[in-house]
């Protein structure tokens, strides 16, 4: 009798231990102390530089605020993988993350092409995805219900950005706009066109391919349409080619250089072989203010404190470092509001909700129909030696609207 | 669009094209003169005018060699390399007879091999420029401008176009290349040493790249992809009749040219299909290319 009293008391409480078990890895990667996160962005590879520091500076965020007590009694735990800007390894290190690391949200992705080549399988696992720098726009529109982005700024929201300054501060009524005939290209395009059009601008469109060498055609036909300001919305390589060919053909208008152009603008006036190109030439920006700047201070003196080998060295941090920081503020903010008992659901609902100011140019935006966040920029006047801030900040208007 | 700017576009479009065509053709030639004596499509034509101009960087960056000692050293590192692969890998590929689609494997292996190494140095992550001996500036010739790099480069090319002709008329080693390109037996009858000509050969294409490369890197950016450019050469080299070598050059103009007037007159959209769409046009009025000959048909 004793042994089987003993026996169903075994049962029930392997049975009540079974409950709480379930209770607990309904959502996985959470435990009573921690959060897992699945962090990803290329770590090695020519694609590097957009992705390294980007994502050490996630984790130093992370890493400060598990000092300061963690969020609602967890810890966040990362685990990291190395995408290398490359479809393939991206959507392999999601899917590991996602089935064998068994993370409770991911958060990574700082190329478009990859991120883009992972949207499916993200939708379909119904993770929660907070993309770091990536633009992201293929994976962004249609809004999906568990990816969320653009916290540089998508390509979107650079064409109306850029075509905004131009016509707001350069007062430019003749637009010409030159970008790639790709669908990067084609991204920033649908959002300049139409706010062109708003602005009361006419607009002169050059679709050039990203490989081109010989850029003749395109500037001559914006000089022969005397265009009052030239946007360039095009990778470092064709921007460069045409800073020069520009100055070859006297165009003496203002050049507008997007911010997915160049990463070194240095590098940019060597290559480009003459400061006197730059005589006329404006670069957008993403952040508050000047990288290195002391209203971006933090960020540095954070990265020097958590990376003291690594900024000792030259070339750190990396120009994209500070993209890092909304990204993980994002993943803090949102798992603070969804509270102790937070869930996937709650996590994605509120991110939806999030409006708050971060390192960039514009407010860190999400609604439950636009989960891409970054809209705006702000513009340098750069003179190939020394960046001039312009006042202001310039954003987009472009909305998406379901067919 | 108003005739001023017709005109314009007009004298801008050919001064320009006749620059970029200068380098296509240079690289058309380098193609056709392989492709005469050894029936090899050197696929990596474009990776080693790539792998030129990132030797000629390192020896200015890394060696800090004067620029008038690194671009001589270049050509010759070209030409060795260019001649030791024919030696070493194509020679004994073509020892297999049978399966000369192995011999096109083998070009599509060297530039792998020359896009890896370049990529392995760190250098190839970055565009990056190649420093000019030419001073900056313009010159106008009509309406269309020029800079004084571009005049250098067409002039440059011409010459080096010319001396190679000269060297193919009128030397025994240029000869004995001609000989191997018409009849590689009969030429071997006669006492001309294969394995030496088609060395002498590669090499003299790998000169032809590294001198392209040289005459366009401070024009253009160094990139690890920058031998794309190589498909032009090759489309020059079908609009001009693939085993001529007048032809190449001509393509090489044609090809430079129709980019920058469908550029300025259709679409910058359309530049880059335009090589394509003057190839299927040419090999509709002239199956055999420009300066292909006639027709030959075998009767068995």
């Amino acid at each position: 009798m004793l042994r089987a009293v003993k026996l169903l008391g075994c049962l029930a409480g392997t049975a009540m231990l079974g409950v709480v078990g379930t209770a607990v890895a309904a959502e996985p990667g959470l435990t009573d102390t921690t959060i897992k996160i699945g962090l990803f962005g290329p770590m090695s590879g020519p694609s590097q530089a957009y992705g390294q520091d980007v994502m050490n500076a996630a984790k130093m965020y992370y890493d400060k605020i598990n000092a300061e007590g963690g969020i609602n009694g967890r810890k966040i735990e990362v685990v990291e993988e190395d995408d290398r800007c490359s479809p393939n390894d991206l959507v392999a290190a999601v899917k590991k993350l996602v089935e064998q690391d068994q993370v409770f949200i991911l958060n990574g992705g700082s190329c478009s092409a990859p991120v883009v080549a992972a949207k499916d399988y993200v939708v379909r696992s119904g993770v929660p995805w907070v993309m770091l720098n990536a633009s992201g726009d293929g994976a962004l529109y249609p809004p999906q219900p568990n990816i969320f982005g653009a916290l540089s700024i998508s390509q979107r929201a650079v064409g109306g950005s850029t075509v905004e300054f131009a016509s707001k501060y350069l007062g430019a009524k003749k637009l010409g706009y030159i970008n790639h005939d790709d669908a990067y290209g084609a991204w920033n395009l649908e959002a300049a066109g139409p706010q062109a059009k708003e602005n009361g601008a006419t607009f002169l469109v050059e679709s050039v391919d990203p490989k081109i060498t010989d850029v003749t055609a395109p500037v001559l036909k914006m000089k022969a349409a005397n265009v009052d300001a030239l946007i360039l919305t095009t990778y470092a390589g064709p921007a460069q080619l045409i800073l020069k060919k520009a100055q070859e053909l006297h165009f003496d208008k203002p050049i507008i250089v997007a911010v997915n152009a160049i990463a070194n603008l240095k590098q940019m006036v060597d290559n480009v072989g003459s400061k006197d190109a730059f005589k006329n030439v404006y670069i957008q920006e993403l952040l508050m203010a000047k990288p290195g700047s002391e209203k971006l201070g933090w960020v540095y003196d954070m990265y020097k404190k958590a990376y003291p080998d690594l900024a000792a060295q030259p070339g750190h941090p990396q120009v994209y470092m500070p993209y890092g920081i909304p990204p993980a503020e994002v993943v803090v903010k949102a798992l603070q509001a969804a509270g102790r008992d937070v869930t996937r659901a709650k996590f994605i609902d509120a991110v939806e909700h999030l409006n708050f100011s971060s390192v960039m140019a514009g407010p860190i935006v999400f609604t439950h129909t636009e989960h891409a966040a970054q809209k705006a920029s702000i513009y340098f006047k750069y003179d190939g030696e020394n960046l001039t801030e312009v006042p202001g900040v310039f954003a987009s208007r472009w909305t998406y609207k379901a067919d | 669009m108003d005739l001023e700017v017709v005109w314009l576009f007009v004298q801008q479009g050919v001064a320009s094209g006749l620059v970029s065509g200068a380098v296509y053709a240079l690289l058309a030639l380098a193609i056709v003169i392989v492709y005469r004596t050894t029936d090899v499509a050197n696929f990596a034509q474009g990776e080693i005018y790539m792998a030129a101009s990132y030797l000629a960087f390192f020896l200015i960056v890394v060696f800090a060699a004067p620029i008038l000692l690194a671009i001589p050293l270049t050509i010759l590192i070209v030409c060795g390399g260019a001649a030791v692969f024919q030696r070493l890998v194509l020679a004994r590929v073509a020892s297999v007879r049978g399966v000369s689609v192995n011999l096109v494997i083998a070009t599509l292996g060297l530039s792998y091999f020359l896009k890896g190494m370049v990529r392995f140095s760190g250098f190839g992550d970055a565009p990056r420029s190649f420093p000019s001996v030419v001073p900056d500036g313009a010159l106008t010739i009509g309406d269309a401008s020029l800079s004084y790099l571009d005049i250098v480069i067409f002039v440059t090319s011409l010459v080096v176009m010319a001396l190679f002709f000269w060297m193919f008329t009128f030397t025994k080693t240029g000869r004995a290349m001609r000989a191997v390109g018409m009849n590689r037996r009969a030429a071997a009858l006669v006492g001309i040493s294969l394995t030496r000509v088609q060395m002498q050969v590669w090499a003299c294409s790998g000169g032809i790249s590294a001198i392209a490369a040289l005459l366009i890197a401070p024009k253009l950016l160094l990139t690890v992809e920058m031998g794309h450019v190589a498909t032009l050469a090759f489309a020059a080299a079908i609009v001009g009749g693939f085993t001529s070598l007048p032809g190449a050059v001509v393509g090489g103009f044609i090809i430079g040219i129709a980019e920058n007037l469908v550029g300025l007159f259709v679409s910058s959209r359309a530049i880059v299909v335009t090589p394509f769409v003057v190839i299927m046009l040419v090999l509709i009025l002239k199956p055999q290319g420009l300066f292909g000959g006639a027709v030959r048909v075998r009767k068995v």
